[in-house]
């Protein structure tokens, strides 16, 4: 991985990761389009698209209504992307799974400190925000952005280092047969978080006729390309 | 007005900008809408401005694409002339609502929606279009919501609640549950055999299997298990068989 390539895809995870909650909230902070686009820098799209369908079923578990406390998987799919670049084959799907989710736990868990960090800061300057100076107002505001833009470079800057310290050191451990169960563990976790946050989501309500209907529409047209 | 609106609207793009469990999205509403407050009186440090921009920086928590509307109504209130309490009550009274509707018709419908048949397409060969096509498609919707709501605000002031009623809103929120539903539905089963296509069928039955064993997990034990728990604890015992089955 050349330091151009790096350099690319430590700002793409950066953006990525500030889309999430922060700023502007378009979805590249979507494991599909974070992976794709990881893919498309690092010239391996088909890395990209397959982490990106494993993180976008593992983000399917995820509904981010209140404050609730969930992985970001942004960033986590471009460092498994750079990963899954750095390991051939099934080692590279296995492993770019395993680091994306080492890395979207990272995320997760600076995301409530900055919240917690950011409560701090806002608790301390309640008295100058009662005097309604916009100044002040602006300055915690454009604070709180800045400080998510530097979380967001280091959790994809140490996803980054383990996507370059860790294949070579497990490519001799791992036999290909064993790469390829990390693999088929990655994606039947994806698979059943897919599943079972879409059904979450759907309730038992009538939307489970129109997903039972979907389903079943999926398995004919599946087995039909077969 | 319409600099201001626009300025508005650009601040409602970092609405959680500065997101915390203090005032949650208080501080960027109160950014929004101090974009929108510049023509009130701003003599001294007890002038309507002032008073106005910190009453727009109290806590506020709803669905950050429909904040525009209370960031809007908000805003008109203060221009006419509403009473302080009045302003605090509608903000206060506008969190709830803007929050379920938010949570239906976008992270609930259009969002998985999108999303699930993005997933379908990449699993038929799609490749990279499919993801630029999700962006393209859900951002039209974004920020045309984003647009209408701080729009419909601005218009109704105090008498905001009667946007709610928008017959295009509700019945979006209607359609989006069956059509998310249908939607990843199809998407399931396609991206289940585009992940496992490299596999041998041993390996597409074992995956079969644990992913099974998955779903019965997260299905029936919702906030003890969750799907990154489920992966990782699935990844550590993968890795220590891969290591032991040489």
């Amino acid at each position: 991985m050349s330091l151009e390539v790096l350099i690319a895809l430590l700002g793409w995870g950066t953006l990525v990761g500030v889309d999430l909650v922060s700023l502007p909230q378009m979805m590249i902070a979507r494991p599909l389009v974070a992976g794709t686009v990881a893919g498309a820098i690092l010239g391996d799209l088909d890395a990209g698209l397959k982490l990106g369908v494993i993180f976008e079923l593992l983000q399917y578990d995820i509904l981010p209504v209140g404050a609730v406390r969930y992985p970001e998987y942004g960033p986590a799919t471009v460092a498994a992307v750079a990963t899954a670049h750095g390991a051939a084959g099934a080692l590279g799907l296995g492993l770019g799974a395993v680091v994306g989710l080492v890395t979207g736990l990272l995320g997760g868990v600076t995301m409530h400190l900055l919240r917690r960090i950011n409560s701090r800061i806002v608790g301390a300057a309640s008295a100058a925000l009662e005097s309604g100076d916009p100044r002040v107002l602006v300055r915690l505001h454009v604070g709180g952005l800045l400080r998510d833009f530097l979380r967001a470079g280091v959790v994809t800057a140490l996803g980054l280092a383990v996507a370059w310290f860790v294949p070579p050191h497990v490519t001799g451990v791992l036999t290909p047969r064993g790469a390829t169960v990390v693999a088929g563990a990655a994606v039947a976790a994806a698979l059943a978080a897919g599943t079972a946050g879409t059904l979450r989501l759907v309730g038992r309500g009538p939307n489970l006729a129109w997903f039972a209907a979907g389903l079943g529409g999926g398995v004919v047209v599946a087995a039909w390309l077969r | 007005m319409k600099p201001r609106f626009g300025r508005a609207l650009l601040r409602l793009f970092a609405v959680q900008g500065s997101y915390n469990y203090e005032r949650m999205l208080g501080l960027g509403v109160g950014v929004a809408e101090e974009a929108l407050l510049r023509g009130l009186p701003a003599d001294g440090s007890a002038s309507p401005y002032r008073a106005a921009v910190a009453r727009g920086a109290h806590f506020f928590n709803a669905h950050p694409y429909l904040a525009g509307l209370a960031v809007g109504a908000a805003a008109r209130a203060e221009h006419d002339g509403a009473p302080a309490e009045l302003v605090e009550r509608l903000r206060a009274a506008l969190c709830g609502p803007l929050g379920s509707i938010g949570d239906r018709l976008v992270w609930a419908g259009w969002l998985p929606l999108l999303s699930g048949l993005a997933l379908a397409a990449i699993s038929l060969g799609a490749g990279w279009t499919a993801a630029v096509a999700f962006l393209v498609v859900y951002n039209v919707g974004h920020v045309a919501l984003r647009a209408w709501a701080l729009r419909e605000g601005w218009k109704h002031g105090v008498r905001v609640a009667s946007a709610l009623n928008n017959p295009i809103l509700q019945r979006g929120a209607v359609l989006a549950g069956p059509a998310m539903a249908c939607a990843v539905g199809v998407a399931l089963p396609l991206a289940a055999q585009f992940l496992a296509a490299s596999f041998g069928a041993w390996g597409r039955a074992v995956i079969a299997a644990a992913a099974g064993v998955g779903f019965l997990g997260l299905y029936f034990l919702p906030g003890r298990l969750t799907g990154l728990r489920l992966a990782l604890g699935f990844a550590a015992l993968a890795l220590v068989a891969g290591w032991i089955w040489q």
